[in-house]
């Protein structure tokens, strides 16, 4: 029997690998998109655990919702990508930097 | 068979969605509609998705009962302060269509554009309405997406692209942030109702602190990302120099009313035993964020970009109602938020009214000397700083006003004293504003983008602001009224 806590880490552990992927990522936008995806599915097995562990079906629910709504981001997110793309030539972390100030 | 009943009723108080209901069909609608409206009419849409927002409006008032409505099985409410929200929220997507006209005229497929703007105002309705982490975050997803796609509406600009990329990232990361709280609230007390979770919060046992704390701070950290507080307040800067300026008025105004209100919202349900631990939070990120936006607006040269300094400042005094929690301080908040929707609304309009060859009237040079060209403009704009300002007796004097008294009321006097301390900081970069106007001699020629419906709201909302500066009560009761039906 795994412990719900074990869950908790493992979410924990993917959920902050996101957000220091988001953060320390020097290369690509696409990193930081899938930087964005790890962080959802952290938040869905957090959701799933405590849904099996207060046996209530709420939280096996909203995995639906957020699994649709991350699906629909990730196609506005490459739109924008690809839009940014068209102008820029590249899609280098480091080269968004014409807004400053 | 015959025998067999649907197990689901159908959804009693089915009325109390009417607004949302008309809103998205009409939405759908103009989106084929606008397929067979010619490309030199495209104003049609335009007007038509305006009267859809104006109806709304009405519509929203319209449903509202004395008593809440609960519908949906508890996953909506139409309550007095929702409908306050939702009316402000369809005025201030209103008034973005109407500067947007004039604006956009030239962008390919400029109905889509209106649709967008529609589909993000249901998003922000469905929001104010929620009373459930899984509606509010649907909501809460509708409006952004929208806002993100138009952000970046002008596609062959690189700032409108980069904008609209910084915007959706940090967007992206603030709602992952929001969920990964909700899950702990969750995992605590086993519901997503805001009721059965403040209940749950106030009965949970100790050894749940920790994932109360966690979900506390993550959900503050979600929604503060929404309204920009700081820390979380880097996209704003970016994202309103660099999405047309329409967009940026509609969403200084719209999505923070919306934001605001599930915020209040989420606090009166979910937080009130956990009240000690985020006022302190909520204390530090306003000491934080009035700062910033104050001391920031000063160094900016483009005035896109200083007014969204200004609106972190003003995020920063609109916090302490939040602090103060108490029935004086929601009201405040909403106070605030209607005038500051004039003002900032009426600040853009001046600027989309000076344009020209895409981005002339956004530096503070090209505001010099418009007193002697065009003396009812500089009138306008000079009013709309003055009251941004905070200068009695205008409009934003009373906003300001309103939400410092709650917040003496509620015992938070040296942190008043701190926001007195930056309206005056923040004075100061609007009448610098005011200097170039009046004092300053015309560097280039001004040449603008006439349009007799924009002038007249921009009108509208001066007189507004000078009618609500010398006569603000009704206003105030108005939304007393709304927010003692909230607790």
């Amino acid at each position: 029997m795994i412990a719900l806590s074990q869950y908790l880490i493992v979410a924990a552990a993917l959920f902050s690998l996101g957000v220091i992927g988001l953060f320390l990522n020097r290369k690509n936008v696409i990193n930081i998109l899938m930087c964005i995806e790890l962080m959802l599915l952290a938040v869905n097995i957090n959701l799933v655990a405590f849904s099996h562990y207060q046996n209530d079906l709420a939280g096996q629910i909203f995995v639906f919702f957020v699994l649709t709504v991350a699906a629909s981001e990730v196609a506005v997110g490459l739109a924008i990508l690809v839009a940014y793309y068209r102008t820029r030539r590249s899609v280098e972390t480091e080269d968004i930097n014409s807004l400053q100030g | 068979m015959a025998n067999v009943t649907f197990p689901y009723p159908f959804p009693e108080h089915l009325f109390a969605l009417m607004p949302e209901m008309f809103v998205a069909v009409i939405a759908m609608a103009l989106l084929l509609l606008d397929l067979f409206i010619a490309r030199d009419k495209k104003a049609t849409t335009a007007y038509i998705a305006i009267a859809t927002c104006l109806t709304a409006a009405v519509l929203s008032v319209q449903a509202m009962m004395p008593e809440p409505i609960i519908a949906f099985y508890g996953f909506f409410v139409l309550d007095q302060f929702a409908v306050l929200a939702k009316v402000l929220i369809c005025l201030g997507t209103a008034i973005g269509m109407i500067l947007s006209i004039n604006y956009m005229k030239d962008e390919a497929n400029v109905g889509e554009y209106y649709v967008l703007m529609l589909f993000s105002m249901l998003g922000m309705m469905l929001m104010v309405s929620a009373t459930n982490f899984i509606t509010m975050y649907l909501g809460l997803e509708l409006m952004a997406l929208c806002i993100y796609v138009l952000v970046g509406y002008q596609r062959d600009l690189l700032r409108s692209n980069e904008a609209a990329l910084k915007y959706f990232i940090l967007g992206a990361l603030s709602s992952c942030m929001l969920l990964y709280g909700v899950t702990f609230f969750y995992g605590v007390t086993g519901s997503f109702d805001f009721v059965t979770i403040g209940k749950g919060l106030a009965t949970a046992d100790s050894g749940a602190h920790t994932a109360i704390m966690l979900g506390l701070v993550f959900i503050i950290a979600g929604l503060g990302f929404k309204v920009s507080m700081a820390p979380f307040h880097m996209w704003t800067p970016d994202a309103y120099e660099g999405a047309p300026t329409p967009v940026t008025a509609f969403m200084s105004a719209a999505p923070k009313v919306a934001g605001f209100a599930i915020f209040i919202r989420i606090l009166v349900d979910v937080m009130p035993a956990i009240q000690h631990e985020y006022t302190m939070i909520l204390t530090g990120m306003a000491v934080l964020t009035m700062a910033v936006g104050n001391l920031a607006a000063i160094m900016q040269r483009n005035i896109k970009r200083m007014l969204a300094y200004s609106t972190i400042a003003h995020v920063g005094f609109v916090m302490l109602g939040l602090i103060a929690a108490n029935d004086d301080g929601y009201a405040g908040i909403m106070v605030y938020l209607s005038i500051y929707l004039f003002m900032t609304m009426g600040a853009f309009g001046i600027i989309i009214l000076m344009r020209r060859d895409g981005i002339h009237g956004e530096m503070l040079d090209d505001f010099a000397g418009l007193s002697r060209v065009r003396p009812g403009y500089a009138l306008a704009m000079g009013l709309m700083l003055f009251s941004l300002a905070g200068i009695p007796f205008l409009g934003g004097f009373w906003a300001k006003y309103v939400v410092f008294m709650a917040a003496v009321e509620a015992g938070h006097l040296y942190l008043v004293l701190y926001a007195l301390l930056f309206s005056a900081v923040g004075a100061f970069y609007y009448i610098r504003v005011v200097k170039y106007i009046y004092f300053d001699e015309e560097k280039v020629a001004f040449n603008f983008q006439e349009s007799r419906l924009m002038q007249a709201t921009v009108v509208v909302m001066t007189l507004a602001i000078v009618a609500l500066g010398i006569y603000p009560d009704p206003l105030i009761d108005l939304c007393k009224h709304a927010v003692a039906g909230l607790i």
